[in-house]
């Protein structure tokens, strides 16, 4: 079994230090990782980073993180991935990591992802150049994400995002902002490989449970929808989700 | 609380609040849902601190000073949780 502890949208600040930490401060005994969902800061400033990594560093086990829309407003991206890493905190963007948990070897895919919508009400790449750039923005951040998910070499592959992969853990939310909170292309991604599990955060008013069209557990581990300091999730079995037959067959 | 009148409290309003919550500097909150009630705008969501709500009131009453506004935003709570979800 392999205990995993996941959290999004804490939007780190002064006023926040040391809400967390009580509970953090149990997960040794408790789980294998910690994967933080994104949005760690208010506006994306290594100063509110450096309070991210005063609560979430230091915990003694490993921090595996990706960055959400707010760890991007002030455009300070490589100085809030400096606080994080030189506390430890792994950040991920396209990229992904296996750690050994000593019941078997988990690989983490992780990607900020972005918006356009799912299934039947999504943005095309059409018409302005900056609609075009907004659908390649996504297309490019899932490719990525799916290539780094088929290529982990691991027992248990767990995919982490900002954005949502589908829409069921966006019930809640105003249906007209599905595109601005996640795209198909992200669970399309997430699909593509034998996935067991995919967390993200970004919709503060979703829910926690949803499952992509191929199978794959879905959860919003948003704080306001979880509303505890993390949440828990063990994966049993160490038993791999076949890929759905049209992804096997073309990759 | 002071009423205002319809003409104040109308679409682009609330669509001003919604963005002024997103983009004001100090509060950058996206979380918080606001709906147009007769004569009131009510805001629904969590934040993480008392201090952002009492931000984000103090925002509102400085950009629109006749606006009503009832605030039902709550702390999120972060304690540890109680059970762990079994995925198999």
């Amino acid at each position: 079994m392999m205990r995993i502890a996941a959290v999004g949208d804490v939007h780190m600040d002064a006023d926040v230090v040391g809400r967390f930490r009580p509970a953090l401060e149990l997960l040794p005994d408790l789980a294998d990782v910690l994967l933080l969902a994104g949005d760690l800061t208010r506006h994306g400033t290594a100063a509110e980073a450096r309070h991210v990594a005063t609560e979430f560093g230091g915990l003694g086990l490993p921090v595996i993180a990706v960055l959400g829309n707010h760890d991007h407003h002030c455009d300070e991206v490589p100085g809030v991935i400096d606080e994080l890493t030189r506390a430890g905190i792994q950040v991920l963007e396209g990229t992904g990591t296996v750690i050994d948990t000593g019941h078997g070897r988990l690989g983490v895919a992780g990607a900020k992802g972005f918006g356009g919508g799912f299934a039947g009400r999504c943005a095309s790449e059409f018409g302005e150049p900056e609609m075009k750039a907004f659908v390649r923005t996504t297309a490019r951040i899932a490719d990525r994400l799916g290539t780094t998910l088929r290529e982990l070499d691991c027992d248990v592959r767990v995919a982490l995002t900002h954005y949502a992969p589908v829409p069921d853990t966006l019930t809640g939310e105003p249906p007209e902002i599905y595109p601005f909170l996640g795209s198909y292309l992200l669970g399309q991604a997430i699909d593509s490989a034998p996935t067991a599990l995919a967390v993200h955060g970004h919709a503060h008013a979703g829910c926690e449970r949803g499952l992509t069209p191929g199978g794959v557990r879905v959860r919003n581990v948003a704080h306001p929808v979880i509303r505890h300091a993390y949440a828990l999730f063990h994966i049993n079995g160490a038993e791999p989700v076949e890929p759905p037959r049209e992804f096997a067959a073309s990759h | 609380m002071t009423q205002i009148p319809s003409d104040q409290l109308g679409d682009y309003v609330e669509a001003e609040i919604q963005r002024l919550l997103a983009e004001d500097t100090a509060v950058a909150e996206q979380g918080i849902t606001v709906t147009r009630r007769e004569h009131m705008l009510v805001l629904t969501g969590e934040v993480e601190t008392p201090a952002r709500r009492e931000q984000i009131l103090h925002l509102l009453a400085e950009h629109f000073p006749g606006v009503a506004v009832r605030a039902e935003i709550g702390i999120t709570r972060a304690e540890p949780p109680v059970d762990a979800e079994e995925i198999s």
